[in-house]
């Protein structure tokens, strides 16, 4: 085994969530899909960093982190305001913008 | 263990990010200390000054750029000729927007919600839309995205530049779910937005990755020297480079990542929209051209074609979808996908000519869509902006200033001789050719034909239609959104008939400092 | 090619398959709490895979912040705003699963081997090296001299974080609405209202469930006692029967 099965498996993860943001309809669950494909990148970042011999890897999986947690808060915000008018987390019933 | 030394920091380079950043701290403060209604022209006042600041601070350094000392910031930012001129467009661009952002005397309160978190439709949310004050954290908002702009397009490595992606967007995310009327479409549309928007950084994170693999660093020039190395393998790099293409074409709006772009457009607030159609595509497509000039240069016979087949596709179909439209706000979304389309015609073009006209089309496009957006906020009725085109029938009869104003807008939308769009695009289309890029010179030039044809049904509607008992009124337009529509109307046609000025300091600013 | 060891193999071969059931039981579960679960466990073996990968610092923010902070606020707004959270399955386009669903095969076939034969003849160099002074250390020197700046951003976002959840989820109460202890008072003993604390649900020998009534002195149950969100429990039958508590259990 070598450590480019974890690049593998970060690819696997990262298509199973683009996968699950098209065929999903919860808000929440979309963003949850999202959420994972970031994991995957981290994954993807940290074995780099163990492959290349340099800590920036390690480094940008941090940022991204910081990053994430500060989009969650206001990607739940959104969600939480649109709930509160629809009843719904559903992105089938946001469907006012229509061509 | 070694001391930690705090790498060279070069404050003069970054007083213009860090006086935006400061003055968005400020206002944040001045929300939690000042009564209500002084709020609106402190933080318009505050904001301004900052971007006079920034401005200055950017003028200052456009003499003076050394390319050795260009690096800053421990490698971070590259303060070369391109970025200061993109830093400067967005600064003036940003200003125009925010002019917008503090009008009050269009309705009562501004453009903004007064209270977002009251439940739409509510007793107390119908009270809220006539009575009460708009929210001012927007100022707070659009200077924070505005900084995280000026760092997008000066970022020398990946992880800047991820970071700044999203200090930009964020913001700009809350900033579509203000709006006052129709406050649902706005929520909607800031979900649209918000989870596409995630979606993309993320398959833009992941390029980053790949790219760090392949390259064992993130800053564009050892990219730069890797890919032309040609060691490694370049698969990692190609895969990388197609998943930072999709985040940053996403941002700017190209097919067939520009689903969101006309729903949310129509759903923001109408400053946002004109702040985004403006200043958005200005920083996207400075990271863009960063990325693809800079640190990706060696690969550029690889994804010329992809990039191509997208620029091509994205003409066809901003302009064909805008002939369909009945929404101003939607049509001038498509008409912004097919304009993204002809800027990418004109990154691809490369080499100098190619990098002048791009700087040029986009500073000239800013100020024309701001313009048009501004004079959509001033058409309403009692519901608030009336921006359904059968509404606009006979506005020539009624206020034949304005919609002359908007005529020659929609000319220069449409490329017509003496506007800015025609410089712009002539001198886009020019570059192409020099280029080798013919076949893209021929579908932009069949595009721009198609596209003529929905703005020129609105020119018709406007003048040649009675007014009828559904034309709404023109609101006469306070300081703050005439001088918006003003310095529009003005740059669009100075820079039509006397482009020279712009272009030379386009053609200067075409260098990128690796 | 660096040598991977017969412990670091053990636990690949183990977690990597739970990371990939996680994900697919993310997208697969029909209650949106399931899916956070699920993707909790799929973050818990990242958080792993990042401790054996030499970096331990990492692997425990992984841990603790990630799946620790991060998934509970999912959690927390599921259970605020998400109690039908179950999905749809009527699809609204026509064929859109489907073609995700290959588009997404398609995509992760291409990465995966993609990337596979891209790093395949890549010769790891380890981070024995750049760990040599620490972990953390090693990662402090680079966010406060090669990142500092995009470390010092990081702090733009986390306010508009904030300044946006204010805004968003923030009602300022105006002045009128505010009622004072004495209107307060005369409201809560006004005719009709009950001043006292509601009872609490019943305790039984058969069930406490926080669904059960209490019972009123004339048999009834006390509607009061449970909360209105809580479906009213139907007792069965048997659980209906009399007991024969009070007679020791005695047939009288």
């Amino acid at each position: 085994m070598t450590p480019m099965w974890y690049i593998v498996l970060s690819a696997i993860l990262f298509s199973v969530g683009a996968v699950g943001v098209l065929i999903r309809r919860n808000a929440i669950v979309l963003f949850m899909c999202i959420e994972l494909m970031l994991n995957a990148a981290n994954l993807a970042l940290v074995t780099f960093s163990r492959i290349n011999g340099t800590l920036d890897g390690q480094i940008m999986a941090f940022f991204v982190m910081v990053v994430a947690a500060a989009e969650v808060v206001i990607g739940l915000a959104i969600i939480m305001l649109i709930f509160r008018t629809r009843r719904s987390a559903s992105v089938d019933d946001a469907n006012l913008l229509k061509y | 263990m070694d001391k930690l030394k705090l790498p060279d920091m070069d404050y003069v380079a970054l007083l213009p990010m860090l006086a935006l950043f400061v003055a968005a701290c400020l206002g944040v403060i001045i929300e939690a200390l000042v009564p209500r209604r002084f709020r609106n022209i402190i933080q318009l006042v505050l904001s301004i000054v900052a971007l006079a600041v920034a401005m200055f601070f950017v003028v200052k350094q456009s003499g003076e750029v050394v390319a050795s000392k260009a690096l800053t910031a421990g490698g971070a930012i590259m303060i070369d000729h391109a970025a200061l001129f993109l830093q400067g467009a967005l600064i003036v661009l940003g200003f125009v927007a925010l002019l917008l952002f503090g009008e009050r005397s269009l309705e009562f309160g501004g453009p903004f919600v007064a209270q977002a978190a009251v439940t739409v439709g509510s007793e107390r949310d119908r009270e809220q839309t006539g009575r009460e004050l708009g929210s001012t954290e927007t100022f707070p908002l659009a200077l924070f995205s505005l900084s995280g702009m000026l760092l997008f397009v000066s970022a020398n490595d990946l992880l800047t530049m991820f970071v700044a992606l999203e200090v930009f967007s964020l913001p700009l995310y809350l900033l579509c779910a203000l709006a006052r009327r129709k406050r649902l479409l706005s929520q909607e549309s800031a979900l649209k937005y918000f989870l596409l928007g995630a979606y993309a950084s993320a398959f833009f994170l992941f390029g980053v990755a790949m790219v760090y693999g392949f390259a064992k660093a993130v800053d564009f020039k050892a990219i730069h020297a890797e890919a032309l190395l040609g060691e490694g393998n370049s698969l990692l790099l190609i895969i990388g480079l197609a998943l930072l293409a999709i985040g940053l074409l996403f941002k700017v709006a190209a097919a067939p990542f520009h689903v969101w772009t006309p729903d949310v457009y129509q759903g923001a607030p109408t400053p946002v929209t004109a702040f985004m159609a403006s200043c958005t595509k200005v920083a996207a497509f400075g990271g863009l051209l960063r990325v693809l000039y800079v640190g990706f240069d060696g690969l550029g016979w690889q994804f010329t074609p992809v990039l191509g087949a997208i620029a091509a596709l994205t003409v066809l179909v901003g302009s064909i979808l805008a002939v369909t439209q009945t929404d101003l706000k939607r049509l001038l979304a498509y008409s912004s996908v097919a304009n993204a389309g002809y800027i990418l015609i004109g990154v691809i073009a490369g080499q100098q000519l190619g990098l002048t006209s791009v700087l040029f089309y986009l500073v000239a496009y800013g100020f024309t869509v701001i313009a048009a957006f501004a004079l959509i906020s001033l058409v309403r009725d009692a519901d608030g902006e009336a921006t359904h085109l059968s509404r606009w029938a006979g506005l020539g009869a009624r206020s034949p200033l304005y919609a002359g104003i908007f005529t020659f807008i929609l000319l220069a939308f449409a490329g017509i001789p003496l506007t800015s769009g025609f410089i712009a695009k002539l001198s886009v289309f020019g570059a192409a050719i020099d280029g080798g890029q013919t076949w893209l010179v021929i579908i932009g030039v069949i595009t721009s034909i198609i596209l003529a044809f929905p703005y020129l049904r609105v020119v018709v509607m406007m003048w040649l239609s009675e007014p009828g008992e559904s034309t709404p009124s023109v609101s006469i337009p306070g300081g703050l959104t005439s001088t918006a529509l003003g310095i529009g109307t003005l740059a669009t046609l100075v820079f039509g008939v006397v482009p020279g000025p712009l272009l030379d300091l386009a053609e200067k600013a075409s260098s990128f400092v690796r | 090619m660096i040598d991977v060891s017969w412990g670091e193999q053990v636990v690949f071969y183990i977690l990597a398959p739970i990371a990939v059931i996680g994900a697919l039981g993310m997208v697969m579960a029909r209650n949106a709490v399931h899916s956070a679960l699920w993707l909790v466990l799929t973050m818990l073996s990242l958080g792993v895979f990042y401790i054996v990968q030499a970096g331990p610092f990492i692997g425990m923010v992984q841990i603790i912040v990630y799946t620790g902070a991060i998934m509970m606020l999912f959690l927390f707004v599921l259970m605020l705003v998400g109690r039908d959270a179950s999905d749809s399955v009527i699809e609204t386009l026509r064929g859109q699963k489907v073609a995700a669903i290959a588009l997404g095969v398609g995509l992760g076939v291409l990465l995966g081997t993609g990337l596979y034969r891209g790093t395949v003849d890549l010769t790891p160099v380890g981070l024995a090296e750049a760990n040599k002074n620490g972990n953390v250390q090693g990662l402090a020197s680079l966010i406060f001299t090669k990142y500092v700046w995009a470390f010092e951003v990081t702090s733009a976002l986390l306010i508009s974080a904030a300044v946006g959840a204010m805004i968003l989820a923030h009602v300022e109460r105006r002045k009128d609405e505010r009622i004072g202890q004495a209107a307060m008072m005369k409201e809560r003993f006004l005719p009709g209202n009950y001043p006292g604390p509601k009872p609490g649900p019943g305790v039984y020998a058969t069930s406490n469930s926080v669904a059960t009534p209490a019972k009123l002195p004339d048999g009834n149950p006390a509607q009061r006692s449970i909360s209105p969100i809580l479906p009213l429990r139907e007792l069965e039958p048997a659980e209906k029967a009399d007991k024969h508590t009070l007679t020791g259990g005695h047939q009288s």
